[in-house]
């Protein structure tokens, strides 16, 4: 069974993917195409959408037109600053694959897999 | 006779001198598990040794198991023999038992703060995470669409394996599934948790050296335990040029301070070199030292009373 926030993303993934604001009936209508889903369900979700703070909306005659707020890129980008961003506190909540360094270690790294592949050759 | 000094000259000797020793060691590195356990088994064996201290400085004439008596009394928990052995408590009695108790709470308190705080950051990510990012039952992890190479994991309640496009790109699929199964490891070793506890001691004796080298050590041997799961499944060098194409890829501007970036070199190193495991003897020591370790200050207590 697919859960509300499955429908969540799917509603908001089409909304970034259009680039443009859109009604809930294009919406609604597009997901038709790959299954049956009641307008009032997707109606319902989109308004939380909105109440979340993910959306906004304008009139246009009788319907509301929905623009997400921010781009996906501009939200990816806040989580990555949120994982890996230089808090003491981050190991807590999120472990990276390897963290930050500068130059001089990363030549270091690189000194390192030379050194060892030499001794492979040998 | 007051065992305080000895309770007070053992937690010197476990906050001080204890890990100075362990950094100086070799094993930690070739027996991570094990080292963790060792910093958690000195950890905790501290924390008693405070806690005994401050109760046989407040009541230095009371044996302890004279006063727990008392405490159960004084909780109406009377058993057949409290009734007649059990005195009254009195003010320096009730002052014995709070001190002791309010270091051990004062731990565990920052624990549970440490673990609900890391759950809350967590859940808040994951809500935009699975907006955002696209599902990959095939690598069974979330794909974010961003240009950094980048791989990272959110441990716990409904966890999730998060790469980012960028490192999609940069890694052949062998180092790509080197780099997930690090990454799974670390969910399956519930290593948020193992951090959480060096987090909340260190929040307590926070100049300690057992605290802040136990807090950096932790982190560079979950690491390392991570790194020899996915060694299991991958070659040493896809998990090694792995993550010399992640650092390399995000390098910090020149100036820029870099988050204990030489764990990194440290740990490529000890991919790239197998290094044994310890010898069978040692590592049986080591981990019944780390199991005995959080006793010893109970003894201090006890013995020379009994004698």
């Amino acid at each position: 069974m697919r859960r509300l926030g499955d429908l969540e993303a799917e509603i908001m993934d089409r909304l970034w993917r259009w680039q443009r604001p859109a009604t809930v009936r294009e919406v609604v209508d597009d997901i038709n195409e790959e299954r049956p889903l009641a307008y009032t369900t997707v109606m319902t979700v989109t308004n939380i959408l909105y109440n979340k703070g993910w959306l906004l909306r304008t009139k246009q005659g009788r319907a509301w037109l929905y623009t997400p707020v921010r781009s996906r890129e501009e939200y990816a980008a806040a989580l990555m600053e949120d994982a890996l961003g230089a808090s003491e506190d981050r190991p807590v909540a999120l472990a990276h694959f390897v963290q930050q360094m500068d130059p001089d270690e990363i030549s270091a790294l690189r000194e390192a897999l030379r050194t060892v592949g030499r001794r492979a050759e040998s | 006779m007051n065992a305080a000094p000895a309770l007070l000259g053992y937690a010197a000797g476990v906050g001080f001198l204890a890990p100075r020793l362990l950094l100086r060691s070799a094993w930690p590195h070739r027996a991570p598990a094990l080292a963790v356990a060792v910093w958690h088994g000195l950890t905790v064996s501290f924390t008693i040794a405070v806690a005994l201290a401050a109760y046989h400085l407040a009541a230095p004439t009371e044996h302890l198991h004279a006063d727990l008596i008392a405490v159960l009394h004084s909780c109406g928990l009377t058993t057949a023999t409290a009734t007649t052995a059990a005195p009254d408590p009195t003010v320096a009695d009730r002052l014995a038992i709070t001190l002791p108790l309010s270091v051990v709470l004062l731990v565990l308190g920052c624990f549970v703060f440490e673990v609900l705080r890391g759950r809350r950051t967590r859940s808040r990510h994951r809500e935009v995470l699975d907006m955002v990012g696209r599902r990959s039952p095939h690598l069974c992890a979330t794909v974010l669409e961003h240009d950094r190479p980048a791989a990272y994991c959110l441990p716990g309640h409904q966890p999730r394996v998060v790469i980012t496009a960028g490192a999609l790109r940069l890694l052949s699929p062998g180092q790509l599934e080197a780099v997930l199964e690090h990454e799974r490891s670390h969910i399956a070793g519930r290593h948020h948790l193992v951090m959480a506890a060096t987090q909340a001691f260190a929040r307590v004796f926070r100049r300690l050296p057992l605290a802040r080298h136990g807090k950096e050590q932790t982190s560079v041997l979950l690491e390392m335990i991570a790194d020899d799961r996915a060694l299991r499944r991958r070659s040493r060098e896809e998990l090694a040029t792995a993550m010399y194409e992640m650092a390399a890829a995000k390098a910090a501007p020149v100036g820029a301070f870099a988050v204990g970036g030489p764990s990194a070199v440290v740990r490529m190193r000890r991919v790239l070199a197998p290094q044994r495991r310890p010898h069978v003897a040692l590592r049986g020591t080591v981990a019944a030292a780390a199991a005995v370790v959080p006793v010893i200050p109970l003894l201090f207590g006890c013995v020379p009373t009994l004698g």
